[in-house]
């Protein structure tokens, strides 16, 4: 089959950041997620929970809340501002200072007209949804303590707030406080404390359901307001909850981890006396779950660990199919690790910085699965740090290693590297049509720099020193707005591919900078592409599992895509839950295309038939034990390699070696903050 | 008639004396003497002049009371001043010193104000300041503005201490991932050693604290048995 060198790379220090804040839109079965660094990220519920869009996060944008207004998203934070974000150029829209201190919640009434948010001066601030921006309209009656949490009640009249040591009840058009609700202290040590209600719901039938750091679920009567029922469930905080659209299911984030879910149930069979019951317990994460999201089947929920895990409701969902099947997402969907293949240099990307790392030599020969004795070991040449406040969206390096280039959301910034990569100078005169970019490539002979731009265009620059000439706007058919999130160029020079979040896959002819072809869309998201270099046929893998190969020279899908379509891709391929990352292909070989997601990285070999849906995928370590003969027999076109885990790139070099970089799980959790202290039996 | 006499005497106070003294006789007598009754006395007749007086005298003892005491803080105070005066006087360069320095600074000013042309007197007096400062960095200083801190940025980094507190504060049982992972490694199905152990990075501090440790304690049992 194939006898690879394998770079095995650990030294990528990739750490991902707190999960803060979440928020569902059920409309467009979106989830926005904001992470502790300031960073949001969209993720489609629809298309096998593909992370869609990334914003890059800010210095001091301490993101405390989240809120859908229809298809618009908001955001408040510490930093005292309520930012709305433009979902298809990546950026914040706008901010607008409450003036109230830090924000600590966010909540939009069930028309969408007002937002409600709560501040570190204890009041609570209305403004206005207008069409283009949001206006203050005035203050509720003003608290002496902060507000950390509020809800509006589904008719818009009243709003739950609540503070240190209670919950306020505002009447939204008078903005007077009706009613005090008196949240108990703890037992014994924490008596001394204030009790933070974290976390409130308001139901339709005026019920409140509230939260707090004394580890109790409270069920109060929003009309009298008096309290109803405590559930204790944990020693240490109730972080987060988040009620379903049917108001038939509740579930309770502590900084245990576990998320507790209580049901709406009656104890007899009729339907009176229905009371709020304590059903299940997840256990899915190791530190403090800090957001929640309940869909109508699945709990979403994220915290400290930095893991967003979705875990589908089996009251809901078919047990033992796909959908049933928690699914975690721990890495992003994106390619973070850029390999020049020429030089052998790796540039890796950091929210605040950028290292440039070359490769170690080893000389030796050995069996395959041994390790070879390293000659000169890998290198770190360049650290770069970001210039301003605004963290890095996208980051690229050329073949040869000669250029760098990154973008954030306002500015753009391009190197030139000299001397082996060693020494780096920035290249400053830019055209002015270089504006910040979502996706960067450099051209395989490293003359031309392609960088994505609003409305799915591409702008198109010659790299030249001392000034970079402009060289061309490629621009997608009208009509076009999401931002494009995956560029490829084929080697020839002759080609580039453009990918968008609308699953629209555009081919440009670069020798005349124009529109060559559309691919056909597919309902899911294209994850991963790359032109042959030889055949000049263009495969993308979706955020489904499917594989298309597209020639481009005829226009139309290649005789294997549609034998590999007619017969299908073989199940345990499509039951993989994460997306594929990376596609780039063999060199020696023109028939393998070599593709990399998280836990696997598969060499697809077309000459050989397609695994039916009897044989087994995972074969190669079968194919081993049997001998030579035996094993044309039993092979298909996916050999399969799981040594390596958590993969966060795989390439091959010109020298045919790989290029593994690895992220194991564990050093991530190792730089975890504290968790809680439980005490074990026999520990 | 001599009875009225009398008593109109009394009444101006002329008998008085003769009769505070029987009163204080009988006064004193009447502890000896329980026979004696002083029913038949009139009470005793205190002049207004004589109350004046007195009360005059015991003025006059409280304000000489309250002065002398004042006087005795005074001096306390007057004590401790000079007390350290004196300590500061030690601390301080010698005189000879200091006059050295003034000396020299007022030449320097001397030769400033002859150079320059004959400013305004503000700026010549912020020439000499300025020449004073300049003269007392020594070395390569730059001058840079500190990044001022907005409110927002303030209010921000205590709301986050709050949250801080709260989740990692005092009270809040935590314990570390190590300890966490060790955990999971002991009760698992594969039970293995705590994780410091298995890891090869990590808690590199405390691996070379337990090696030097070693090396000490090996250098230790040499040292007798040598």
């Amino acid at each position: 089959m194939g006898e690879f060198k394998v770079h095995r790379i650990r030294f990528f220090d990739y750490m991902p950041s707190a999960i803060r804040a979440m928020a569902f839109s059920t409309r467009t079965e979106r989830l926005a997620l904001a992470r502790a660094d300031g960073a949001l990220e969209i993720f489609n519920f629809s298309d096998n929970y593909f992370q869609e869009k990334v914003l890059p996060g800010h210095d001091g944008r301490a993101v405390e809340a989240l809120c859908w207004v229809g298809p618009r998203l908001f955001s408040a934070g510490l930093n005292g501002e309520i930012t709305e974000y433009d979902l298809e150029n990546l950026r914040p829209r706008y901010t607008v200072d409450a003036y109230g201190g830090p924000i600590w919640t966010i909540g939009v009434n069930s028309q969408g007209t007002l937002l409600a948010v709560g501040c570190e001066d204890g009041t609570v601030k209305m403004f206005e949804v207008l069409k283009e921006r949001i206006q203050f309209q005035r203050n509720l009656d003003r608290q002496r303590g902060r507000i950390i949490s509020l809800s509006w009640h589904p008719s818009g009249t009243l709003i739950a707030a609540g503070m240190m040591d209670m919950i306020r009840i505002f009447d939204a058009e008078t903005g007077r406080a009706t009613h005090r609700l008196v949240v108990d202290r703890g037992a014994g040590a924490s008596k001394s404390k204030e009790v933070v209600v974290w976390s409130i719901a308001f139901l339709s039938d005026y019920t409140i359901i509230s939260s707090d750091s004394a580890g109790k679920v409270q069920i109060w009567d929003g009309l009298n307001g008096t309290l109803i029922r405590t559930h204790l469930i944990t020693k240490w905080d109730v972080l987060a909850l988040s009620v379903s659209q049917d108001e038939s299911s509740l579930v309770a984030g502590t900084s245990e981890g576990t998320v507790v879910q209580f049901q709406f149930l009656s104890s007899t069979v009729d339907r009176l006396d229905k009371d709020w019951v304590r059903t299940r317990t997840f256990k899915n994460h190791s530190h403090d779950v800090r957001a929640l999201a309940h869909t109508e089947t699945a709990v979403v929920s994220g915290g400290m660990d930095t893991q967003l895990v979705v875990r589908p409701l089996l009251d809901k969902v078919e047990k033992n199919t796909r959908e049933s099947a928690i699914r975690k997402v721990s890495f992003p969907h994106r390619s973070l690790v850029c390999c020049a293949k020429k030089a052998g240099v790796l540039l890796f990307q950091f929210p605040d910085h950028l290292e440039l790392w070359r490769l170690g030599e080893s000389d030796g020969y050995g069996k395959p699965g041994g390790s070879l004795p390293v000659k000169r070991g890998p290198e770190k040449l360049i650290q770069l740090k970001r210039k301003g406040e605004d963290h890095i969206c996208c980051s690229a390096l050329s073949p040869c290693g000669g250029w760098l280039a990154y973008s954030t959301v306002t500015s753009f910034r391009l190197y030139r590297l000299l001397n082996g990569s060693i020494s780096i100078c920035k290249v400053s005169k830019l055209p002015k049509d270089l504006r910040p970019a979502h996706q960067l490539c450099f051209s395989t002979d490293s003359s031309k720099l392609f960088a994505s731009s609003s409305n799915s265009s591409v702008v198109v620059v010659a790299l030249n020193e001392p000034e970079c000439k402009y060289l061309g706007t490629l621009k997608a058919k009208y009509g076009c707005r999401q931002p494009v999130h995956l560029l490829s160029a084929s080697e020839n020079g002759k080609w580039l591919a453009t990918a968008n979040t609308d699953c629209e896959v555009h081919v440009y002819n670069l020798d005349k900078l124009k529109l060559h072809c559309t691919v056909p869309v597919y309902g899911s998201c294209p994850t991963a592409m790359a032109i042959h270099p030889t055949t000049s046929n263009l495969v993308v893998v979706h955020a489904d599992q499917q594989i298309f190969e597209y020639s481009l020279v005829k226009k139309e899908y290649t005789e294997w895509s549609r034998r590999l379509q007619k017969q299908g891709l073989h199940s345990l391929w499509l039951e993989r839950d994460t997306p594929i990352t990376h596609v780039t292909f063999n060199p020696k070989n023109p028939a393998h295309i070599i593709v990399q997601d998280l836990f696997m990285f598969c060499i697809i070999d077309k000459s050989l038939p397609l695994p039916e849906a009897k044989n087994v995928l995972y074969n190669q370590m079968t194919l081993r034990s049997l001998p030579e003969p035996d094993r044309v027999l039993h092979s298909h076109g996916f050999k399969i390699c799981k040594d390596f885990q958590h993969l966060l790139c795989v390439s091959l070099l010109e020298d045919h070696s790989l290029v593994v970089v690895e992220r194991p799980l564990l050093d991530i959790v190792s730089q975890l903050p504290a968790p809680v202290r439980q005490k074990k039996f026999a520990t | 008639m001599t009875l009225q006499n009398n008593m109109a005497k009394n009444q101006r106070g002329e008998a008085a004396p003769s009769s505070r003294m029987t009163g204080r006789e009988r006064q004193m007598g009447g502890f000896s003497l329980l026979l004696e009754s002083s029913d038949d006395e009139g009470p005793e007749e205190v002049t207004f002049e004589d109350s004046k007086a007195d009360a005059r005298r015991s003025m006059k003892r409280a304000l000489d009371t309250a002065r002398r005491e004042k006087e005795l803080l005074k001096e306390k105070r007057r004590k401790r001043q000079e007390l350290f005066q004196e300590q500061k006087k030690r601390k301080l360069l010698s005189a000879e010193v200091l006059e050295e320095i003034d000396s020299t600074k007022q030449e320097q000013s001397h030769v400033k104000a002859e150079e320059e042309a004959e400013p305004e007197e503000v700026e010549g007096r912020k020439r000499n300041w300025k020449q004073n400062a300049a003269r007392n960095l020594k070395g390569n200083y730059t001058v840079t503005t500190v990044k001022q801190s907005t409110l927002a940025s303030s209010q921000l980094k205590a709301a986050e201490d709050f949250l801080h507190s709260r989740m990692y504060g005092p009270g809040s049982r935590r314990t570390t991932s190590n300890e966490m992972l060790s955990l999971e490694n002991k009760m698992g199905k594969n039970k293995s050693a705590a994780v410091q152990f298995v890891k090869k990075n990590w808690a590199c501090q405390k691996k070379a604290k337990a090696e030097k440790l070693k090396k000490t304690w090996i250098h230790m049992q040499q040292i007798p048995s040598s």
